[in-house]
């Protein structure tokens, strides 16, 4: 290839969803005691653009759409060897559901010219999946969701993934640009470079884009977002006999009885 | 903003591969029939690929008043962009006001493709579809971890759109006499337009745990030791599954995990076997008849959400009841 390829990896900071509780009188979330972290998909998401980045010379740059605060998980990202990140940051951001949040990402990686996006399967806070191919489809993009392999074949300047599909899998290769959604827990995430952590922590601070710099001002936030939460309740678990036996052959008499074994 | 007036019909998008219809398909037309009649609308059935005429005559079985069918080489197999481009020109063309896909990996990668250039709302991953009084859709979905339901509503674009987990509703049994209208439309897409090829697909090799009628799922409890897990699944001939906790570690393949992140089942019977039962897990398995739970842990949260409970360890407790089945004679032996 002539031209090295620019790998754009979309990354984001989610409360530790082990850490979320709920208040049991009020029914409540209780997000504050939840520490925030990057996204646990998104660690396989920059794996897999810095293995991109081993097989074909580029470049890879993280970018992330959040509050000033999401500046760590970017820096995670520049520790762990990405080249450069991007923060999209801006009041106008507040209230976006998938289609503007996936607009504003879209719009950056044009900016940034990328040949390749990779994003993790689906965030733990809110697990829609939905970004990945929204990026694409407002770009017009191809996508590969749902990754455990990747491959680049240079020649042809083509990424073939293989993808988990119902009941198996299929190898499917698509013309850059293309977003590549990775599955979750698929490649081992590389630690980070003690030099590098050093640069990232001390040294990097990434460039804030605006809303008004991607030219999507009136095209994201809340009042363009096409959904809209109505309520919210409390899940009631299944009434159950709760019966502890003794025996297996007390079990399976039960089961018996039921007509289930 | 759309003049929302102007959309009308519930669509359901028949997912197929090789003429295999998925299961979800199905149980979407009978949900989705419920939802048309509330609100005194079509049922419509959105049949993609290649030789699907019978796919079409199917969904009029189970329940559509029509089949859109969409049928060329191009949609086979399976490909995010012909799909999303036809599917969206449809959509544009003839304004439905509620589309249902069946939340599969196949229907969460192409659903984007057609909201995105719709502007249409999408919900992913619903577990409960409602109508309000005014036709608007209620898409609920589980929220933070399963601890909460999440009603999404979009009241202002059109069309209002969902992912729906599979397993969730119950398929309705074909009615081979039930007519309706099978309707070609035209193929909007060219191979030479597509930025995709699959070079190659195989499928048939894992099994779907969401139509098993019996199910023992092993977790972090079995410390990597299938063995004696195996044997009760045997036995009981029930389908092998997993909680995350074991998908994690790699024991048990991810198409075999149930819960938020896995998927949702609705088995006769459900052996828990070493897991501690965590909310996630609780919501895939929730709708199972009858629960057993098999844990060393008397505090194990899983008793709660189980009919019946065993506190023992797995490795003594599974091959006994293993052996019990295969003999046929249920012995009142205590394990501690």
């Amino acid at each position: 290839m002539t031209e090295p390829w620019n790998v754009v990896v979309c990354v984001k900071q989610v409360p530790d969803d082990d850490e979320v509780t709920i208040d049991p009188d009020t029914g409540r979330l209780d997000r504050s005691s939840a520490p925030a972290v990057l996204n646990r998909p998104d660690r396989n998401a920059i794996e897999a653009a810095l293995w991109i980045r081993d097989e074909v010379d580029a470049r890879v740059t993280a970018v992330s759409m959040g509050p000033p605060t999401a500046t760590a998980v970017l820096k995670e990202a520049v520790a762990v060897g990405c080249d450069d990140a991007v923060l999209l940051s801006d009041r106008a951001f507040g209230g976006s559901d998938t289609w503007p949040t996936s607009l504003a990402l879209a719009r950056a990686a044009e900016e940034l010219d990328a040949d390749v996006v990779v994003c993790g399967e689906e965030t733990t806070d809110s697990s829609t999946g939905q970004v990945p191919p929204g990026i694409a489809a407002h770009n017009g993009w191809a996508q590969l969701t749902y990754v455990e392999d990747l491959e680049v074949d240079s020649d042809d300047e083509r990424v073939i993934a293989r993808r988990d599909v119902e009941g198996g899998h299929e190898r499917v290769a698509a013309d850059p640009p293309v977003v590549v959604a990775v599955a979750y827990g698929e490649n081992e995430p590389r630690p980070a470079g003690l030099h590098r952590k050093l640069f990232a922590e001390n040294e990097f601070e990434p460039p804030t884009w605006s809303a008004a710099d991607l030219g999507v001002e009136d095209e994201v936030g809340l009042a363009v977002s096409p959904t809209a939460v109505g309520g919210m309740e409390t899940v009631d678990p299944v009434e159950r006999a709760q019966a502890v036996v003794d025996s297996p052959g007390e079990l399976l008499a039960a089961l018996d009885e039921e007509g289930v074994v | 903003m759309v003049d929302v007036d102007e959309y009308d019909d519930v669509w359901v998008f028949v997912e197929e591969h090789a003429g295999d219809v998925a299961g979800v398909s199905w149980e979407l037309l009978a949900e989705g029939r419920e939802l048309a009649d509330a609100i005194g609308d079509d049922l419509v059935a959105v049949v993609i690929g290649e030789g699907v005429d019978g796919v079409a005559e199917a969904a009029v079985s189970r329940g559509a008043d029509r089949a859109l069918v969409a049928d060329d080489p191009v949609f086979e197999p399976y490909r995010a962009d012909p799909y999303g481009e036809q599917f969206r020109r449809l959509v544009e063309d003839r304004k439905p006001s509620i589309v249902l896909i069946g939340g599969t990996h196949t229907g969460r990668d192409f659903a984007g493709r057609v909201a995105v250039p719709a502007h249409a709302g999408l919900t992913a991953d619903v577990t409960e579809l409602d109508v309000d009084e005014d036709g608007l859709l209620q898409a609920r979905r589980p929220a933070f971890g399963g601890n909460v339901l999440a009603s999404i509503i979009c009241e202002e674009h059109r069309p209002q759109m969902a992912t729906v987990r599979p397993g969730v509703f119950e398929a309705s049994e074909p009615e081979p006499d039930r007519s309706g209208e099978v309707e070609p439309v035209e193929v909007v897409v060219e191979e030479s337009d597509t930025v995709s090829e699959v070079l190659e697909r195989e499928t048939g090799d894992t099994a779907d745990i969401t139509d098993a009628d019996r199910i023992v799922a092993a977790g972090a409890g079995c410390d990597g030791d299938l063995e004696p897990i195996e044997e009760l699944a045997d036995a009981l001939d029930a389908e092998l599954a997993a909680s995350r906790a074991a998908v994690d570690e790699g024991w048990i393949d991810g198409a075999r995990q149930v819960g938020q992140t896995g998927k949702t089942v609705r088995p006769e019977l459900y052996v828990a076997v070493g897991i501690s039962g965590a909310v996630q897990h609780v919501e895939g398995m929730d709708d199972s008849e009858v629960v057993v739970a098999i844990n060393s842990d008397p505090n194990a949260p899983i008793f709660d959400h189980a009919d019946y409970g065993i506190v023992a360890d797995l490795f003594e407790a599974c091959p006994t009841l293993a052996e019990q089945l295969r003999d046929g004679e249920f012995e009142p032996e205590v394990i501690a």
